[in-house]
């Protein structure tokens, strides 16, 4: 097992050192750096613009750049902001955990609204509650979160005169608040993750109810419940994990939209906010964070599967 | 038919019918039989006959589609029919339990085997943690799993299929039920584990006085373990009967032509298997009438038109034949209701000049077992461990052995379809390993395989001309117009008509199915086929259809056959010599004749015995063996067998030994013979 997580990480590195590369390349293929863009109106002359990007190290050919970002990354030092000299490393550390609530809210919340869902569309399947859950979670797979968000923001302040409280408070702070706040992005970025979670519980419990042994357990005597929840369910759930495993990478991409709209200070806006000055260390940075985490969830996907199914864990 | 006070369970008029889109499918259509205290019943049919759905039916376990409809299941005077589904539900498991036929799917995967056999009994009774894990681990010990202490904790893949099945057993032992269903309970099992348990079965019936309602097809496991009989056809009793008068004398006709189609180890090889026209009718297209008068080969007008209600033959016993029928009593006193055709087979002419078709030396084939990050071979799979054998032309050379054994493994070296890792294999004098792409294709089209599953063998969306003519095309032997005609031909050769070319393979039975695949095998005018498992997917009565056409193939064409089964009774029937193989090796040739009668090897010896024999008369002189095959990729030292041989002694642990011929027909490799016989 640790052999394999080693073998795991070791792999995983590679994928990041790859997909930096990539961002990097891309970021510098995008007409407009950092200094012109922050000079544009001032009236600088292109001789103190060349002095300036000298001076962050932005006239050097792109290999030598990256070179240069690769073994400082690899030190630990992810270099400072461009734009206001910060240390992307201290911006990261404020923004994450930002994220990683909203993020795990959202999958907690789409596992609870999901799963259930799914299990009742299995259980009756192909009578007038199951077309009816398939209408609304086909809808759910349809609807941009951008949308919904933008609907019910709407929504709730012209109904209900009430809008999520401005000016980020942090869970440790003011838990009610920062509720307030992260509730309605969650809910966003959970109804879209739970429409498919809905179809896969669907597929995996039908696939499983009509496996043999049900019908041993049921030929126990056991109670229905005791056959759904304890035995088709369960035995669903490694194709209801890797889902999730798979859709992390949407719900990670969706946070830069949603954290844009609801104003969190999360790495989806950091990011978001960085591209459009062209900040090349917090993109790259953010980029790398962003991909670890996908990885690293996809780890803990691959080792849950020996805790969920112990066929798996034999090998 | 006479009550008895102490019947446990009454089913009568039983009706099962599935709601589907094209209609309502009555799968059991007015089924009556009942059981005593401490009785086996056995409910035979082939697929499709209703016998498994008879059986779910008793405790409401069908499909949500399918539903009793009417008749009564009387279990100690409790109609089950009309029970709510929480009062059939303590009844499940407590009173009446089930073992089904697959243990390797019938077990939830995610559970430790105590944990499923605690879970029975927490359903039915209020017990504390400890006490539940004793009785378990009691149940355990019961149904003979080796080391019940340490297995208490193993999960289901981490049992061998006939272990599975005694968790299986204990499952349903659980809360000492008045009545088990076994559907199929061996089915799935090798013969010699079949023996186990059905062994096991009898034992625990003795100890605990358990009725049991055993559905089946194999009309050997019936003769062993039945009391009574009840035989089913298209969801209706056909005959009913105590078990020894049943294989007696058979009322029915489809009862008497069911046991007369399946070989047994004391059939004529030169006769022609007695066969059953057609297949089993569906669902769908239920014939008027008697239900088997289509395929009847003693069928009248009156059969035709009028359903035969069940005459009572005998005290307990009914057919639902007009043959039956008081007033024309006298047609019973014939031996047999069916009079054979003539049916013996032409002698073999081309097994006159003996001349080597193929002959295989010492072949290998050992799968590496990798681990790590590199992918390190750790050990190997010796799935074939120095195989020896050979064929000469027009012979049919069958190859027994447990599912494991290696034998599906010999025929796909000798085709190529896999690589040796060792030893060749030279076809009519040419080397396979030494011969070059064009050679080796000539070879190729020399050696055709016919697969098992008729079902998934043939690709659902190319026609039967395709499915034939591709072996043409890729030999260049044929195309468009030839091409056609040439199926054409290879499908009458097959018993099929011309006109089936341009079918799909769905708008086939399993049968047919089976001949088109032979007309695949035979495009290409073959010396030798490969059958692997060739009829152990077919339904008996169908199966003898087969056999028939690949004897008449035999001898019409001067085929040889490799006959790769588990089944020694069909490869008897088959075959002229035999191979038996162990853990990748060949323990025994022989012709197979002598094979049955003086079996050498002590594992062929236990392999033969095991067999159930169709005769409720004869008490089979059982060697039971212990335990199951070991693992290809750690085999016992010395003597593979030695571990599970009942006349092992110490050189067999230390020495292989070696094929030694005893006489010039009779090879054997066991330390029993040989040395001390020449001395």
């Amino acid at each position: 097992m640790i052999e394999y997580i080693a073998r795991r990480l070791i792999f995983g590195i590679f994928v990041l050192l790859i997909m930096t590369t990539f961002i990097f390349i891309i970021m510098r293929a995008v007409p407009g750096d950092v200094v012109t863009l922050q000079l544009a109106n001032s009236g600088a002359t292109p001789e103190q613009m060349d002095a300036l990007k000298a001076e962050m190290g932005l006239d050097k050919s792109v290999i030598w750049q990256l070179v240069d970002w690769l073994s400082n990354a690899v030190q630990g030092d992810l270099g400072n902001s461009l734009w206001s000299g910060q240390q992307v490393s201290e911006i990261i550390l404020t923004r994450l955990p930002v994220t990683i609530q909203l993020a795990v809210l959202s999958i907690v919340l789409a596992i609870i609204i999901g799963i259930p869902i799914g299990v009742i569309s299995a259980v009756k399947q192909n009578s007038f509650t199951d077309h009816f859950l398939k209408v609304i979670s086909i809808g759910g797979l349809s609807i941009p979160n951008f949308w919904l968000a933008l609907i019910l923001l709407t929504g709730l302040s012209l109904v209900l005169n009430w809008i999520p409280p401005l000016g980020y408070q942090s869970f440790v702070d003011n838990p009610l608040v920062n509720m307030q706040q992260m509730f309605l992005p969650a809910i966003c970025l959970a109804i879209t993750l739970s429409a498919s979670i809905v179809r896969m519980t669907r597929s995996a419990v039908l696939e499983v109810l009509h496996s043999e042994f049900i019908r041993t357990v049921r030929a126990k005597g056991a109670k229905e419940g005791v056959v759904i929840f304890r035995h088709a369910l369960r035995n669903s759930l490694v194709s209801v994990i890797t889902l999730i495993g798979l859709q992390i990478g949407y719900l990670l991409g969706g946070t830069v939209v949603l954290e844009s709209i609801f104003a969190l200070p999360g790495l989806g806006s950091l990011i978001f906010e960085s591209v459009l000055i062209r900040d090349y260390p917090i993109v790259q940075s953010t980029v790398l964070v962003f991909g670890a985490m996908f990885l690293l969830v996809n780890l803990l996907v691959d080792i849950m599967y020996g805790w969920v199914d112990p066929r798996i864990r034999a090998k | 038919m006479a009550e008895n006070s102490n019947t446990l369970l009454k089913v009568e008029e039983m009706k099962t019918v599935f709601k589907t889109r094209a209609g309502n499918l009555e799968a059991v259509d007015g089924v009556s039989f009942s059981i005593t205290k401490g009785e086996t019943v056995a409910i035979v049919g082939e697929s499709g006959s209703g016998k498994s759905v008879s059986a779910l039916s008793i405790l409401r376990l069908l499909d949500s589609n399918g539903e009793v409809t009417s008749g009564k299941i009387l279990f100690n005077d409790l109609n089950l029919k009309d029970l709510s589904a929480e009062e059939i539900r303590k009844i499940r498991g407590n009173e009446i339990a089930m073992i089904f036929q697959d243990p390797m799917t019938c077990l939830d995967p995610v559970y430790t085997i105590g944990d499923q056999i605690i879970e029975t009994i927490k359903i039915h009774e209020d017990l504390s943690k400890q006490e539940l894990r004793e009785r378990a681990l009691e149940l355990l010990k019961l149904v003979g799993l080796p080391d019940p202490e340490s297995r208490i904790d193993a999960y289901p893949h981490q049992l061998s299929g006939g272990q599975r099945q005694r968790v299986m057993i204990a499952i349903a032992l659980a809360c000492r039920p008045n009545l088990i269903i076994a559907d199929e309970p061996t089915t799935a099992l090798d013969v010699t584990v079949q023996a186990q348990i059905m062994e096991l079965l009898k034992d625990l019936q003795s100890q605990f006085g358990t009725a049991i309602i055993l559905v089946t097809h194999d009309l050997g496991v019936v003769a062993e373990m039945a009391d009574k009989v009840v035989v089913v056809y298209a969801g209706q009793v056909v005959e009913q009967s105590d078990v020894k008068e049943l294989f007696q004398k058979p009322q029915h006709p489809y009862t008497e032509a069911l046991m007369r189609s399946i070989p047994k180890i004391d059939t004529d090889k030169n006769r022609r298997l007695l066969t059953i026209k057609g297949n089993v009718p569906s669902l769908r297209e239920i014939p008027s009438g008697c239900r088997f008068h289509p395929r009847c080969p003693l069928a009248t007008e009156k059969c035709k038109s009028e359903e035969p209600p069940l005459f009572e033959v005998a005290e307990n016993r009914v057919s639902k034949c007009w043959i039956a029928d008081s007033s024309i009593q006298d047609k019973r006193k014939v031996p047999t209701l069916i009079e054979e055709p003539d049916s013996n087979f032409e002698v073999n002419e081309h097994l006159v000049n003996k001349q080597l078709l193929l002959d295989v030396n010492n072949l290998q084939k050992h799968f590496p077992i990798t681990k790590g990050v590199l992918s390190r071979t750790v050990g190997h799979v010796k799935a074939v461990d120095g195989v020896s054998l050979n064929i000469h032309k027009g012979e049919v050379l069958g190859l027994v052995g447990e599912s494991g054994c290696g034998k599906s493994t010999v025929g796909r070296l000798i085709t190529g379809l896999i690589e040796s890792t060792n030893g060749d294999v030279s076809f009519d004098g040419k080397q396979l390993s030494s011969a070059n792409r064009k050679d080796k294709k000539a070879i190729r089209k020399r050696i055709q395989f016919v697969f098992q599953d008729p079902y998934s063998s043939l690709n659902p969306r190319m026609t039967i001309l395709d499915i034939i003519g591709e072996p043409l095309e890729v030999h260049n032997l044929a195309k468009g117009n030839t091409k056609r005609q040439r199926v054409g031909e290879l499908l009458e050769i097959v018993g099929l008509s011309k006109n089936d070319m341009h079918k799909f393979p769905h708008q086939f039975s399993g049968g047919q199915r089976q001949r088109i695949g032979i007309a695949r095998a035979l495009a290409t005018e073959p010396d030798l086929l490969i059958c692997d498992e060739a009829v152990s997917a077919l339904d008996v009565s169908v199966q003898a259809q087969i056999l028939n056409l690949l004897k008449d193939l035999q001898l019409k064409m001067g085929l040889s056959y490799l006959f790769i089964s588990h089944d020694l009774n069909v490869v008897k029937y088959i075959s002229d010599r035999i191979a038996v193989m162990y853990l990748g090796e060949i323990v025994e040739v022989t012709d197979s004749d002598t094979l049955f009668k003086e079996p050498l090897h002590p594992y062929s010896q236990a392999l033969i015995s095991a067999v159930p024999i169709p005769n409720p008369v004869i008490q089979p002189d059982r060697i039971i063996l212990k335990g199951e095959v070991p693992s290809p990729s750690n085999p016992p030292s010395g003597c593979k067998f030695h571990t599970r041989c009942p006349a092992a002694m110490d050189i067999c642990k230390q020495q292989k030994p070696e094929l030694k011929a005893i006489s010039n027909v009779h090879t054997v490799s066991c330390h029993l013979y040989g040395e001390e016989q020449k001395a």
